[in-house]
């Protein structure tokens, strides 16, 4: 009993070092490569200056809380926009044939193609200001959620339809009250896929035309060679990726209570 | 029997063809019975015979390829409010506490919440999940979920309840518990039960009247009236010699 509870113990120490220790590792090869090639990879202490100096020294006019806030801002106007509108429309090509059969389809065709690859038309069509940015990503993250939802509402058991008749329900209370939270989790994992897929296409919207956001920090660290620029923005967005991940987890835990075993 | 008998449901020729791109199937063929108001009817037939497919059709879910179904003396399509189901795979919805599960039916015909959470806690009480009401059906055991899919069929008050083999994927110990509960539950409130099972034993254990299935396609094979007093004993000599006989004339689905 007693070197049960141990080795769980131990187990426990095992399991939450290891990540620790494998980040670990990924900054020890770091250090080890820029000192090797300052040139090509600035180091850990290069980037905390050079994000200090950001601070002081802010670029547009603006901090780097500012970039960042630039670019959740996008992200999160498109996606409000995406969620609304992309959960219906998918609720609506999974629930109905005939929509399945007129929408779905379009819908087949459109999502092979990567986001960014409308990033061109879009420009050409509404230029460099803020709507073209939010449209871009709206475009990256509407279509995951629609194919998501649609997948989970027509793989919604029969039997469960079945019931909701059985007990009398009409087409509207069966589709609210048992198809859409049936198919919740995937519409959830919908949800998921169009958060990282916003974040990754704000930032490749940005490379291309804007003054601030993260994406627009890359760009200019890149053309002025300034490498540890180019490491502050990375380094931000995979923070601010992994907090939205996390949160997206926690969220996940109280909209679907009954996923949690 | 000291009942009057009245019929309350009646199946009439009913054949069930499934067709599909490799042809045809036939599931049913030429079933016919009568249910009668306030009995424990028992449906016993082999495995994979068509069983659910031919309660399906009874409760309005599916569609028959020839045949009727009268209710009370006149056709029915589609489903019958009056008939409520214990499904064979349980089909709770995962989403739904138990009580959320038990007042389904209730909430779908606007009952007021007050009166169905009164409703339903009473039903939840009856088949022993008092305390449960607030858990989701990954916390229970199987043979309470099965109960959930019991209060949920009660709770929807019902003329006549279907249940579809409810105990088969229980352990012996809970199936023989559950069984006799489920004629107690009857013994109360009389209501029509349509019960089918593949265990023979089950089926001398409940039924008032059994009907047997062939092997398939479904057809009714005989019908047997079981005039034991219940609770019956399952070691007495006529349970035994009613078990040997319906055995000796059932199909064995391996």
């Amino acid at each position: 009993m007693d070197v049960q509870k141990k080795k769980t113990s131990l187990q426990l120490i095992l399991w939450w070092s290891l990540p620790v220790l494998a980040v670990g590792l990924v900054i020890v090869a770091w250090v080890l490569f820029s000192a090797n090639n300052p040139r090509l990879m600035p180091g850990p202490m290069a980037v905390i200056q050079r994000l200090i100096k950001v601070f002081e020294k802010p670029i547009a006019k603006t901090s780097l809380f500012g970039h960042a806030w630039a670019s959740l801002k996008r992200v999160l106007t498109a996606l409000l926009l995406a969620w609304t509108i992309g959960i219906a429309l998918g609720i609506l090509i999974g629930w109905n044939r005939a929509c399945k059969a007129i929408l779905g389809s379009i819908f087949e065709l459109i999502r092979p193609i990567p986001p960014i690859a409308w990033i061109p038309i879009v420009i050409m069509w509404f230029g460099i200001g803020e709507f073209p940015k939010v449209l871009i990503v709206f475009i990256g993250t509407f279509v995951p959620l629609v194919i998501n939802t649609a997948a989970g509402i027509s793989m919604v058991d029969k039997i469960n339809v079945d019931v909701g008749k059985m007990f009398g329900g009409n087409n509207w209370q069966i589709l609210r009250s048992i198809v859409i939270p049936t198919a919740l989790p995937s519409i959830f994992a919908g949800i998921r896929t169009s958060v990282s897929s916003g974040w990754t296409t704000v930032l490749a919207a940005e490379m291309i035309a804007a003054q601030k956001g993260l994406g627009a920090l890359v760009t200019r660290g890149w053309q002025g060679s300034d490498m540890a620029l180019v490491l502050v923005a990375v380094i931000t967005i995979a923070i601010i990726g992994s907090l939205l991940a996390i949160f997206l987890s926690v969220l996940e835990k109280v909209v679907c209570p009954w996923k949690s075993n | 029997m000291e009942k009057q008998l009245t019929k309350l449901l009646e199946a009439k020729n009913i054949s069930k063809t499934f067709f599909s791109h490799k042809g045809y199937f036939t599931a049913i063929e030429d079933v016919s019975f009568d249910v009668y108001d306030g009995e424990f009817l028992v449906i016993l037939g082999p495995g994979h015979c068509g069983k659910t497919v031919l309660l399906n059709i009874i409760a309005g879910l599916e569609e028959k390829t020839s045949g009727q179904v009268l209710y009370k003396g006149s056709p029915v399509s589609g489903v019958n409010p009056e008939i409520s189901m214990v499904f064979q795979k349980l089909a709770l919805m995962p989403f739904k506490t138990v009580m959320q599960n038990v007042e389904l039916g209730l909430k779908f015909s606007g009952i007021p919440k007050a009166r169905r959470r009164e409703i339903s806690q009473n039903y939840i009480d009856l088949v022993g999940l008092k305390g449960f009401e607030k858990s989701y059906p990954y916390q229970l055991s199987g043979g309470m979920k099965q109960r959930v899919g019991i209060a949920r069929a009660y709770a929807n008050n019902p003329k006549v309840l279907i249940m579809d083999e409810p105990f088969g994927q229980l352990d012996a110990q809970t199936r023989y518990a559950m069984q006799e509960e489920l004629l107690k539950t009857w013994e109360q409130d009389k209501r029509t039960i349509l019960f089918v099972t593949n265990n023979i034993e089950e089926a001398c254990y409940l039924g008032d009247r059994i009907i047997l299935l062939s092997q398939c396609p479904a057809k009714v094979k005989e019908i047997y009236t079981v005039d034991l007093p219940k609770p019956r004993n399952m070691i007495s000599r006529e349970f035994l010699d009613l078990r040997t006989k319906i055995s000796g004339n059932t199909d064995l689905a391996i």
